[in-house]
């Protein structure tokens, strides 16, 4: 077969070198920041750290560890995260379904759609979304970091595109057993678009867990900020020309290490999330396995 | 009335989503009136006074304003069309790959650059191009004997150096959307094409790229949706003095004029002019594939 | 048809929603009006309210932009921490906070702007750094005259400290009327100096540089015949940036453009008394041809152009850098990691080299950092008094056996051995917190003049007494005393920004566009892409773009100043 042919075999051969490549143009600038995470301040703040940790040291994790909004900072994210791309991809899940229809079957699709995109586009800004936040009473408040952000319309527009993948004759076989659009949506579609869905829940988690400005502009308090934002604390680019200054203060920042480390902890989970959903990537697994 | 009979869990469907967009959306697009306002925080949206199209003047009677919209076109133009085609060819590749395991472990390492903030990034950039022993310009001149190159200081080169730095640091994230398309095609397409006797590079062209182009095209369109946007980490972390000719973008200027001054009426207008431009432009893509390939991307 | 019924009520929803956000900020507007109605007339029964406690306590409301390196112990927060049970115990001041901003990306200034578009209840007090904010809130109106405050209720410290330099009330004073009270920083805090690296100038064995011709030769030196034996490329021998600007803390060119008679990118005094822009004076042109010439021959970084503060402090600390221009404080931040790095590596402070008039010059730095602004119709403004004139006295003035006279709490900014000795500041058990950032205004009291006097006193060998003294000399680098001296001995070569006042108009729509075309030009002169005539056509351009009429505006504000 195909994969016999010396061409196929000389093209895999430069496939298998090229991606090994690039894999490794990626991969080295991580090697490099994790050294510095673990280089001594003195080391990271003369830019002499190369792809190992020069004069090694945990300062950097300790500092950003050992404060104790940290631990409850992981917990707020994760409750973020979870309850956040829940309903994020439940929303999309459900609204995704009626706009994938032609305009034949449901005629406000065309409205509906542009009400959706133009929201991608066009925004109020800071000021009056801030006094509806005020007005809906989420100041200060968890929910704060989940409602706002509850439909994601690119997400919600890609899972569209996924849904008109389906192939007709499975929708119309369910319609024919009299099945309604909830039933069909939930027993149909629901198995097909696992991989989509995967796929979604990625874009989902990792913009969750990221998001950190709506923490520090509607929290009013670090003690109940979730991690990204809490981790953008502690990265501190700091302006001294405007600032009073205090010699011993200065002496204790050591910007480079923390900021390294804090990269390392605040992606860690996202990275670990990833392999876990590549197994939906399979190919055409679940395609094949409802037509059977 | 029979039609609406059968929708109304359609209806229903899409209920919730809207009501969302609609408070946390709809609702604040009332602060789009700041755009024409000298709004001062005190006096609140209702009370600032009217100033018409003099917000919009700022932006355009600059003697750089011209400079600068075009460069953030350009710039933006580029890496839509880059991180659309990049990530496009990376999954076809990877397409190719039959270890499973091999397959996840690139996936994987590709993606890792996307975490990283271009503040740290910057920094290693700063290092690596670095005309005064960088690692990139040390490789050039010993293998190929090429002068240094003032990838961040010269105006011939820093907008390639952007857009390159950007599409390396995204294709990985970028790919995973390609990826799940594929994962979409159904098996049985490609044995019966095997049984015909198709080549692989005919089966890629002939049932790979199509099952990837409807995606490609909604994520081109939506990503018009950030034509004015260049890229805003990214370019103040790497500009300088010695490349504002081409590197000083609409984003960078709002930041220095309007945010640090807390200009709140002069950053709405500008940000009304970018969601206008983008606006258009999605409309006039939309229009197309619905002609040309009588595709809805939405 | 029901899902169009569905729409118009959602739709009329939103409608409403809208109409009560506008509603909702005007009457939350004629509240306050109404309210303070009735505080005047408590205010004005209360005339000689001031106390030094208060019993009941008294409640002052705050809200806070927490800087983010500030750290907490004992499960504190900004909020209710050792300051305040203190001000509530001693003083029977209770400092509550309405709400608190870790202060990155500018969060602080949005979120105080957000709360006053969305009509929600300002503090009573608050000390903000920012100018631009200071200024949006002096104009809100909804702040009162606290310089009649200051004249009051202030005790003689505060006022002596405050008189030092008379132009700290400048950036807040509007019609005649002193809107806020400017919060006081340490003198010479940002004025720098050259740090160089003495075991360089021992080796080759040559004389500290006192003028440009002097320093030319010693660059020279350190680069082609390097005493720790560095290859010519790897050298920079004066270590300087010009990323954002040429008028900086750390890494800063400026001197050499003092060394000609101007300092750029602030307003300066000219010969005819007015202010002026310092980059558009002509000795500009001799300190770009010199930074020319020292870029040709290698003596500055060949990227200092892209180059930010930090980014020069990193050869300094690799020990690849002969000279590094910075504050008098870098003993202690960041130089002394450069012996962890090479082991022979001594740095000295040196004053800056004269030109070829026998001029120098520096930027100065200004006696304050920000600004305490007090809300109209409060109940007890002068509890805030009550609360600076003890840190005035006790903190700013501590006398030896003061109540602070080791430090503010123990446990937290110092803390003492079992030999009631003082511990270096990372001994403290639990580690050290800076508790002066606790304090409703930041840093509590600063006395401007005091921590060079304390310096200057350890650096003639005097035995540390005072607070001040025993804490710079505790804690503090090892060359801080001495670089204090290098730097008093050159005082009058400061040039201070002289324009403080707020933003004019004409600086809002042309001021960056200015600053655009001249960094672009200075640093294309510098790398050779246009010659030293381009200059003289900035000089035009920037007079006709909108530079004369900035100056016009600037002027006017410091004539209105000097009456």
């Amino acid at each position: 077969m195909y994969h016999k042919t010396t061409g196929y075999r000389i093209f895999s051969i430069f496939n298998t070198v090229m991606l090994l490549g690039l894999s490794l143009l990626c991969i080295v600038p991580l090697l490099h920041v994790l050294a510095v995470s673990f280089s001594s301040k003195s080391a990271a703040d003369a830019n002499i750290v190369g792809l190992w940790p020069v004069h090694f040291s945990l300062e950097a994790y300790k500092k950003t560890i050992d404060n104790p909004v940290f631990l409850h900072s992981i917990w707020v994210s994760v409750k973020r995260t979870v309850l956040g791309s829940v309903l994020t991809l439940l929303l999309a899940f459900l609204a995704a379904y009626p706009l994938s229809k032609e305009t034949s079957i449901f005629k406000s699709r065309n409205i509906y759609s542009w009400i959706f995109v133009f929201t991608m586009v066009f925004s109020g800004g800071l000021v009056p979304f801030y006094i509806v936040i005020q007005k809906l009473h989420l100041i200060n408040s968890f929910w704060v970091l989940v409602l706002p952000g509850a439909v994601n319309v690119y997400l919600t527009i890609l899972l569209m595109n996924f849904f008109r993948g389906i192939p007709k004759e499975l929708e119309e076989a369910a319609f024919i057993d009299g099945a309604g659009h909830f039933r069909t949506l939930f027993s149909i579609f629901l198995p097909v678009s696992l991989p989509a869905i995967a796929t979604l829940t990625l874009f989902s988690v990792v913009f969750h867990w990221n998001s950190w400005f709506d923490g520090l502009l509607y929290l009013n308090n670090s003690k109940s900020f979730p991690l990204a934002t809490f981790l953008q604390t502690v990265i501190v680019q700091k302006d001294m020309s405007s600032m009073s200054i205090d010699p011993k203060e200065v002496a204790l920042l050591s910007q480079k290490t923390v900021n390294a480390a804090q990269i390392f902890i605040g992606a860690l989970p996202v990275l670990v999330v990833y392999p876990f959903l590549q197994k939906y990537f399979v190919k055409g697994l679940v395609v094949g396995a409802v037509k059977e | 009335m029979n039609h609406f009979k059968r929708n109304w869990p359609l209806h229903v469907m899409i209920l919730p989503s809207l009501l969302f967009l609609i408070i946390f959306n709809y609702l604040p697009m009332a602060g789009i009136v700041m755009a024409f306002q000298n709004f001062k925080p005190w006096l609140g949206l209702a009370h600032s006074e009217w100033v018409g199209l003099e917000n919009f003047r700022t932006l355009f009677e600059r003697q750089d304003s011209v400079e600068v919209i075009w460069n953030t076109l350009i710039i933006s133009a580029l890496k839509i069309v880059l991180n659309l085609v990049a990530p496009f060819t990376f999954a076809l590749f990877l397409n190719e790959v039959r270890k499973a395991f091999f397959k996840r472990f690139v996936q994987t390492l590709v993606y890792l650059p996307h975490f990283l903030s271009w503040v740290i990034l910057g920094g290693i950039l700063l290092d690596v191009l670095s005309t005064d022993g960088g690692f990139l310009n040390q490789i050039l001149s010993s293998w190929f004997g090429i002068e240094p190159i003032f990838f961040l200081g010269d105006n011939n080169w820093f907008r390639f150096t952007v857009i390159v730095s950007d599409v390396w640091k995204e294709f990985g994230f970028g790919t995973i959307v390609f990826l799940a398309a594929l994962s979409n095609v159904n098996p049985s397409l490609y044995e019966a094409a095997e049984v015909d006797g198709a080549s692989r590079w005919k089966q890629t062209i002939h049932i790979t790229l199509p099952s990837m182009l409807p995606i490609a095209v909604v994520v081109g369109t939506l990503a018009l949706g950030n034509i004015l946007n260049a890229g805003f980490d990214q370019i103040f972390n790497l500009y300088n003095p010695l490349v504002y000719q081409k590197g000083d973008i609409i984003d960078t200027f709002v930041y220095r004029t309007a945010i640090l001054n807390g200009e709140m009426g002069l950053g709405a207008a500008i940000g009304l002019f970018k969601s206008i431009i983008s606006m258009v432009l999605i409309i006039i893509s939309y229009r197309l594939a619905y002609k040309l390939a009588n595709y809805r991307i939405f | 048809m029901k899902a169009y019924t569905k729409k118009a009520l959602t739709l009329a929803c939103s409608l409403v929603l809208i109409s009560t956000i506008f509603t909702g900020c005007s009457s939350s507007k004629e509240e306050t009006t109404s309210d303070s109605g009735k505080v005047t007339s408590d205010t004005s029964k209360n005339e000689n309210a001031y106390k030094d406690k208060y019993d009941p306590p008294v409640t002052l409301t705050t809200v806070w932009g927490v800087d983010p390196e500030l750290k907490f112990k004992n499960e504190e927060t900004i909020e209710n921490n050792v300051a305040t049970k203190w001000a509530k115990d001693t003083l029977g001041v209770d400092i509550k906070s309405l709400w608190s901003v870790t202060d990155t990306n500018n969060a602080f200034a949005t979120k105080l702007r957000l709360a006053m578009s969305s009509g929600q209840e300002m503090p009573d007090v608050v000390t903000i750094g920012d100018a631009n904010l200071a200024q949006d809130l002096i104009n809100s109106g909804m702040f009162q005259d606290a310089g009649a405050l200051f004249d009051k209720y202030a005790s003689e410290e505060w006022k002596k400290a405050m008189a030092q330099d008379p132009n700290v009330w400048n950036p807040y004073t509007v019609d005649g009327k002193r809107m806020g009270i400017p919060v006081l920083d340490y003198a010479y805090n940002h004025d720098y100096l050259l740090w160089i690296r003495q075991d360089w100038l021992d080796k080759l064995g040559l004389a500290t540089p006192k003028t440009m011709d002097e320093l030319e030769t010693i660059m020279d030196a350190f680069k082609n015949k390097n005493p720790d034996g560095l290859k010519p490329d790897e050298v920079i021998p004066l270590s300087i940036g010009f990323k954002t600007t040429m008028n900086t803390w750390m890494g800063d060119p400026s001197w050499v453009f003092g060394a000609y008679g101007t300092i750029p990118q602030q307003w300066n005094k000219s010969a005819d008394g007015k202010l002026e822009y310092g980059s558009i004076n002509p000795a500009m042109k001799q300190g770009l041809q010199k930074l020319t010439e020292w870029f040709n021959k290698g003596y500055i970084p060949k990227e200092a152009a892209l180059w930010d503060e930090n980014k020069t402090s990193e050869p300094a600390v690799a020990g690849k850098a002969g000279i590094l221009p910075g504050p008098y404080w870098m003993s202690g931040w960041p130089l002394v990691d450069t012996v962890k790095n090479v082991k022979t590596a001594v740095w000295k402070p040196i004053a800056l080299p004269t030109g070829p008039d026998g001029k120098a010059g520096r930027h100065g730095t200004l006696f304050t950092n920000g600004v305490t602004l007090i809300k109209k119709d409060i109940e007890h403004p002068e509890a805030l008094f009550t609360y600076q004139n003890y840190m005035f006295k006790n903190l700013a003035n501590s006398q030896p056996g003061g109540v602070f006279d080791n430090g503010l709490f123990k446990g937290y900014d110092y803390d003492m051995d079992a030999n009631g000795k003082a511990l270096r500041y990372d001994d403290i058990p639990g580690g050290y917190v800076n508790s002066l950032r606790y304090l409703l205004v930041r840093d509590g009291a600063r006395d401007p003049g005091a921590q060079m006097k304390a310096l200057l006193n350890l650096a003639d060998g005097k035995e540390a007494t005072t607070r001040l003294e025993k804490e710079v000399k505790l804690n503090y680098g090892l060359q801080t005393p001495a670089a204090a001296k290098v730097l008093m001995s050159q005082e009058g070569i400061a040039y201070p920004n002289m324009y403080t006042g707020p933003t004019t108009s004409t600086m809002k729509s042309k001021m960056d566009y200015l600053n655009k075309i001249e960094n672009q030009t200075f640093n294309e002169i510098i790398y050779g892409k246009q010659s030293i005539e381009a200059f003289d056509k900035f000089v035009e351009t920037w007079k006709s773009s909108g530079g004369e009429q900035v100056t016009t505006e600037v002027n006017d504000w410091y004539s209105k100043l000097s009456k």
